[in-house]
């Protein structure tokens, strides 16, 4: 059985529209994998795809050897896929500690019919997955910061809540949607920081990003998508060096890859 | 106990409905009131699980306690069965068809939810209607075997212990990862979704659960009234449980149980039954403007249910 999260082929029509045209992106265990593009290149037809969200026309994703190619997205999470969104969708009168707890989920064994019975075992599980959630949230420093509402954190705290929220159920990958738009540096440092103790963990990390200091910052390899296919595949500093890429996505003015991570 | 501290609304119900039914105790026409009130209370409480919690508007639960009512009441009198014996199937009919409605129309928009449970109820109206030799067509059924004959404190006190287990189930529920889910669901579906829940799976559980609450507040209709017919229950009483929901608060337990108590007890002051739509609108428009939230609001925080 090999490793990893493949896509490959992956062809999305959306009437007229092609979306993706045979692009493919892999994913291993504890490492980050960036994926960018310019706006309309697929990046994000690419991530609801793998994710489940959209069904791709064609193609084949695997998941450790095994097919997820149109499983229903809350299969795909419980198959050890996790995700995050552009913009967080939290409620914000949570707190971080009951954000996370809903994380945990798909780690509930207790049926609906033993909750509302408050069976024992009901009650036993519920005590476990808050030790659970207390655990996801020491793994990324969130423990202080527990009873907050999110309401009262700061964009850079929401997103790694999110983070927490995602791996919380035991995910083996975790997709990021452009989790450093709108961050302030000190904010990216530290969102970067936790997706590396995430991935150090062994869980494999796939990174949708626009801000590419910050891609090549963190990731090890780098997929490069153009009009739905790939364009380059390779590390980061071989990608910052591809006069293909710096044409296409980086455009002429070569100040973005200066920009500090 | 930890396991009471975290379930105070079903010890708060019991000691209210215990103080509230010594008083009642003393006055056959208040305890008469009082057991109206509870079955009230239950559909009520059916509307604050699908609306206040999973977020689906559903008009139709006066028809699923109509179900219950029925089912207990053909049973019981067509076929000779004992209410007892009734019980579960007037609890497990509603909640089967619960569970498949919910199937079919948690994928619609808010709207139309409201409008299709609507229809549907209109519908369950016409064939109680129509099938005479089942349901005696507009004449109804009388003749239905009351439980605790002339002891209305025994039933009194049947009712409370029911509305009171419904209370806990709805409240183990919101304790539970399932509880935490419908609220994710609520407030937005792609968030639950990626979560891990399926929704559509959690929300028909989640319906067909209060549907059954309703088939037990129509079991108790049945067997205390002794007779039925298809305006006893139905649409009229899902409108005004929606209203004793919102007036209460809908995001908490015991907010419709609470607006069932205030709805039932002003509409006896009132001087004739017709004012009652003018007093149902008025007091609607008084706790949208005044308490939002529903009365429960103003004094309880949301999330502490």
């Amino acid at each position: 059985m090999s490793q990893g999260l493949v896509a490959r082929d992956v062809v999305m029509r959306f009437g007229g529209v092609l979306a993706l045209d045979g692009a493919a992106i892999e994913v291993v265990p504890g490492r980050i994998v960036g994926l960018i593009g310019r706006n309309g290149s697929g990046k994000s037809t690419m991530f609801n795809c793998i994710t489940g969200f959209v069904r791709p026309t064609e193609g084949r994703i695997d998941l450790d050897g095994a097919p997820i190619t149109g499983l229903p997205p809350h299969r795909v999470v419980r198959a050890g896929i996790a995700r995050t969104f552009q913009t967080p969708r939290v409620d914000l009168r949570a707190t971080v500690r009951e954000a996370v707890l809903c994380g945990c989920y798909p780690l509930g064994r207790c049926g609906f019919v033993s909750a509302f019975l408050g069976l024992t075992s009901a009650v036993r599980e519920e005590i476990r997955l808050r030790e659970q959630a207390d655990g996801v949230l020491r793994q990324v420093n969130l423990a202080p910061l527990g009873d907050q509402q999110i309401g009262k954190l700061a964009m850079g705290q929401v997103r790694l809540v999110e983070v927490a929220r995602g791996i919380a159920a035991g995910a083996r990958y975790l997709l990021l949607d452009e989790p450093a738009a709108g961050l302030t540096q000190s904010e990216r440092n530290m969102l970067a920081d936790a997706i590396r103790v995430v991935a150090k963990s062994g869980v494999g990390v796939l990174l949708v990003e626009h801000n590419f200091a910050f891609v090549r910052a963190l990731c090890e390899t780098i997929t490069v998508l153009e009009a739905g296919r790939v364009l380059a595949v390779g590390t980061a500093d071989e990608i910052a060096a591809d006069h293909r890429v710096i044409e296409s996505y980086l455009g002429s003015e070569p100040a973005a890859l200066v920009e500090p991570a | 106990m930890t396991y009471w501290r975290a379930r105070s609304n079903t010890l708060v119900l019991l000691a209210c409905a215990t103080l509230a039914g010594a008083v009642a105790a003393r006055d056959p026409a208040w305890l008469d009131i009082a057991i109206a009130i509870v079955i009230n209370a239950l559909v009520a409480l059916s509307v604050g699980l699908t609306f206040g919690q999973a977020g689906i508007l559903s008009a139709a639960q006066g028809s699923f306690a109509a179900i219950g009512a029925y089912t207990t009441a053909i049973l019981t009198v067509r076929l000779g069965w004992s209410p007892w014996l009734a019980l579960p199937v007037a609890i497990a009919l509603p909640a089967g068809l619960g569970h498949g409605l919910a199937r079919l129309v948690t994928r619609l928009a808010p709207l139309a939810v409201a409008l299709a449970t609507l229809t549907l109820s209109a519908i369950i109206e016409i064939v109680l209607r129509s099938w005479d030799n089942l349901t005696g067509g507009y004449v109804g059924l009388a003749g239905i075997p009351s439980v605790f004959a002339g002891q209305p404190i025994a039933f009194y006190g049947l009712a409370v212990g029911m509305l009171a287990l419904a209370v806990l189930a709805y409240e183990n529920l919101m304790l539970s990862r399932f509880g935490r889910g419908l609220t994710t669901i609520r407030g937005d579906r792609a968030r639950a979704i990626a979560d891990g829940i399926a929704v559509p799976g959690l929300l028909s559980a989640a319906f067909a659960l209060a549907a059954a609450m309703a088939g037990a507040g129509g079991w108790l209709y049945a067997h205390y009234f002794s007779y039925l017919s298809p305006g006893s229950l139905g649409t009229e009483l899902s409108i005004s449980v929606l209203l004793m929901m919102v007036v209460g608060g809908a995001r908490h337990i015991l907010g419709p149980v609470a607006g069932a108590v205030i709805l039932g007890v002003l509409a006896q002051l009132l001087p004739a039954q017709e004012v009652q739509g003018l007093f149902y609108g008025g007091a609607l428009i008084v706790i949208l403007l005044v308490a939002r939230n529903g009365l429960l609001g103003l004094v309880r925080r949301e999330g502490t249910l």
